[in-house]
């Protein structure tokens, strides 16, 4: 049987008063746990939904460790290499997703289309259903390990006046991250699964080092990355690094970077930057990611039953909406589509310009009416992809170097 | 300098054993007919049991003890009939000479701290490069500087630490390309081995240790990768590649006994393949097991390089020894 819940919501509703409120905790990041996400979540299921926001590395990290301190888990596909052979989660019945059959290709075989090149690196489908022998891999079959959710494609941003638009503009390139004229004004996301790959794309760009296989690096390639990251920052290159948004936000709002590695909601904020940071859509194409929502290996019984209803909430039309007003596409886009204005549909999935203005998740004004999204629509963004956000085989030599290197740089070590 | 006067502590350990249980046997200490087994004669020369183990092959090849029917060896040539002696070795007056004993002993001095040292060398490995000083792990261990350069040979020979160009120590990093070329090694020369040592394997051994898994909630995967070794493939009457499988393995074991230690969670999966692997091994065709041993050991390939992927979660903060400078 598959469960909508919609008769268990009503009956919870109808508790009387004195009885514990059911409760679904649900473990994540910043990507996914917005407040306007938990309200509606609680308006449309009928029972409370606690939040958990961490960071990305603490969520992951946590998420390992501690799986019975919640039921459902946001994250991103590529930390399932953590969180799933930790043994922290359990798999997902297909059978239970009422909108399985309507999800998009991209995270059920691969691509947008067939002949669309995958990028490097995992994609999402690499790691979708499991596989004999508790692997995961993109064989399909009933269970899988993570419900595919939302996704986008990344770039950086970039201050227009400093890199040249004017009469002629360039195309940006992910070289810009390491360019003389931003100088001591550049900042890089702190996450080793990504920061690692905006740095290494900037470097092949700059055409100073280049990679077999830049989503599975070997150890001297990290060490050569690593290398030439340490030289830029002793010449003072880097201003900073950023785990989230909101800190993302703070580096624009004070002036400090001219690029930086960037997430699409903090568009929507670039208080005194507005007009003056642009989104880049890179010549060498974008770094995806994919998230998704997983089950803790402990969730039984109600617990379990409240989250396949949150699951099947995320895919039915107003969490993708919500997604969508932040830049971020869901794995049912027709679903949200009914739940999102003409207007919005059109700028954010069909890349066309903004007929009127368009607000963000929390109401206020994101978009400006003529604006156009950068890259264009989803499928023009998505068959651009470099590299996937990846957990690579040498992911823990990375994690580490990476680590002091970040450490070097926020301490403005000499 | 401070140097051992017995040069008797230079030769192999296999070589003292052997020297003392043929002495024996030729002045009848050791009955004909007594079944020689490791275990017992390990503890007896406070060894481990692979010395034991080459010296009893030396001795079989020079027909002073023979196979039989059950597990270990029998006293006397090959050909004579005798009824097995089961008797514990200690009951007969053993004769140690004297040197041979201090030798033993003193090689049994590096043998008092050296598992605590592969636990911390190996341990670190996950966290990146660690350069050992020879006399801060001295001073750690409060032994002397022989017996610390005995500890670091060894870690050496089982590949947990080399020297670097200015001849420094220095154990790490530990590398998923590491773990994936030993893996393939294994793949390559495992089920050769396997094969060749088919009409020798203990299969009584082999069918207890099967039965065991399931029922007895002790057994670690640790045990049965033992069981694999030594009762099957150690079995292969070619001493070169059973010592180069053994030292290929002797760095993934400490590894993952370093993991587990950190935390990481035990793999169940894995009891069912070694459950079909040692049936296979028993009751069928060996080519049949040597092409599932191959399959398997991909497969641990893989696990092993997923395992070092979530190692990422455990921080450095841990303290490590104090003897393990980063590098």
């Amino acid at each position: 049987m598959r469960s909508t819940g919609k008769t268990e919501v009503n009956g919870a509703l109808a508790a009387p008063p004195g009885v514990a409120r059911r409760r679904l905790r649900v473990r994540g990041t910043s990507i996914t746990l917005l407040s306007q996400m938990r309200e509606q979540a609680e308006r449309d299921l009928g029972f409370r939904v606690d939040y958990e926001l961490l960071d990305f590395v603490e969520c992951q990290r946590r998420a390992a460790l501690e799986p019975e301190a919640y039921d459902v888990y946001e994250h991103c596909f590529q930390n399932l290499d953590i969180v799933w052979f930790w043994g922290a989660l359990q798999p997902i019945d297909t059978q239970r997703i009422v909108e399985w059959d309507s999800m998009s290709d991209l995270t059920k075989t691969g691509g947008v289309s067939k002949y669309a090149w995958r990028g490097h690196g995992d994609a999402p489908v690499g790691k979708l259903y499991i596989q004999p022998g508790g692997f995961l891999g993109d064989r399909p079959g009933r269970q899988i390990a993570m419900l595919p959710t939302v996704h986008n494609v990344d770039s950086f941003g970039f201050d227009p006046r400093v890199f040249g638009t004017g009469e002629a503009p360039r195309t940006p390139s992910w070289a810009w991250l390491l360019d003389p004229r931003a100088k001591g004004r550049i900042a890089l996301v702190d996450e080793p699964a990504i920061g690692l790959f905006d740095a290494a794309l900037a470097a092949e760009a700059t055409g100073e080092l280049s990679f077999a296989d830049i989503g599975n690096m070997t150890i001297a390639e990290i060490d050569a990355l690593m290398a030439l990251l340490e030289d830029r920052r002793r010449q003072g290159y880097f201003c900073g690094s950023w785990r989230n948004g909101e800190d993302a936000a703070r580096l624009l709002h004070e002036g400090r970077v001219a690029v930086q590695s960037m997430w699409s909601p903090v568009y929507g904020d670039l208080g005194p930057m507005t007009g003056l940071f642009a989104e880049a859509a890179p010549a060498e194409g974008y770094r995806a990611w994919h998230g998704g929502a997983s089950l803790s290996r402990h969730a039984a019984g109600a617990e379990l039953d409240m989250a396949y209803e949150y699951l099947n909430w995320w895919l039915a039309g107003r969490a993708g909406a919500i997604m969508a007003r932040q830049g971020y596409y869901i794995s049912t886009p027709e679903r949200a589509r009914t739940q999102m204005t003409p207007e919005e549909w059109a700028y954010w999935y069909e890349g066309a310009p903004a007929a009127c203005d368009l607000p963000g998740p929390s109401g206020q004004i994101v978009v400006r009416a003529g604006a156009r999204r950068a890259g264009g629509a989803y499928r023009e963004r998505l068959s651009r992809i470099a590299v996937w956000n990846t957990v690579m085989e040498e992911y823990n030599y990375a994690v580490r170097v990476w680590d002091r290197f970040i450490q070097r740089v926020n301490a403005g070590a000499p | 300098m401070i140097r051992t006067a017995n040069p008797l502590a230079q030769e192999p350990r296999y070589e003292l054993i052997t020297q003392v249980l043929r002495e024996n046997i030729a002045e009848g200490r050791l009955p004909p007919g007594l079944v020689l087994l490791e275990g017992p004669i390990a503890a007896l020369m406070q060894t481990s049991r692979a010395p034991v183990q080459s010296a009893l092959r030396r001795l079989q090849a020079e027909g002073l003890i023979h196979r039989f029917e059950g597990r270990g060896f029998l006293v006397g040539p090959p050909g004579a009939e005798v009824a097995p002696l089961r008797r514990d070795i200690r009951d007969f007056a053993l004769e140690i000479p004297a040197a041979v004993d201090d030798a033993l002993q003193v090689r049994g001095t590096w043998r008092h701290v050296y598992d605590q040292v592969e636990e911390e060398v190996a341990t670190c490995q996950v966290f990146g490069e660690y350069r050992i000083v020879e006399t801060e792990l001295a001073d750690y261990l409060g032994v002397s500087r022989t017996v610390v350069r005995d500890v670091l040979a060894r870690l050496q020979e089982r590949g947990l630490i080399q020297k670097n160009p200015s001849s420094h120590w220095i154990a790490g990093p530990l590398t998923a390309r590491t773990l994936r070329e030993k893996f393939e090694l294994r793949a390559i020369v495992e089920p050769a081995a396997l094969r060749l040592a088919a009409p020798h394997i203990r299969y009584a051994a082999v069918e207890a240790i099967r039965n065991r898994i399931g029922a007895d909630p002790d057994l670690t995967w640790e045990a049965l990768e033992d069981a694999l070794m030594d009762e099957c493939i150690a079995q292969a009457p070619n001493t070169t590649l059973v010592e180069m499988i053994r030292n290929n393995r002797l760095l993934l074991s400490a590894v993952n006994r370093a993991l587990t230690g950190l935390g990481l969670p035990p793999d169940d999966i894995a009891l069912d393949q070694y459950r079909t692997l040692f049936h296979l091994i028993a009751r069928h065709p060996i080519d049949s097991a040597a092409e599932y041993l191959r399959d398997h050991l991909h497969i641990m390939a893989r696990k092993n390089l997923a395992r070092m992927k979530i190692v990422a979660v455990i921080s450095e903060t841990r303290k490590l020894a104090p003897y393990l400078t980063p590098q």
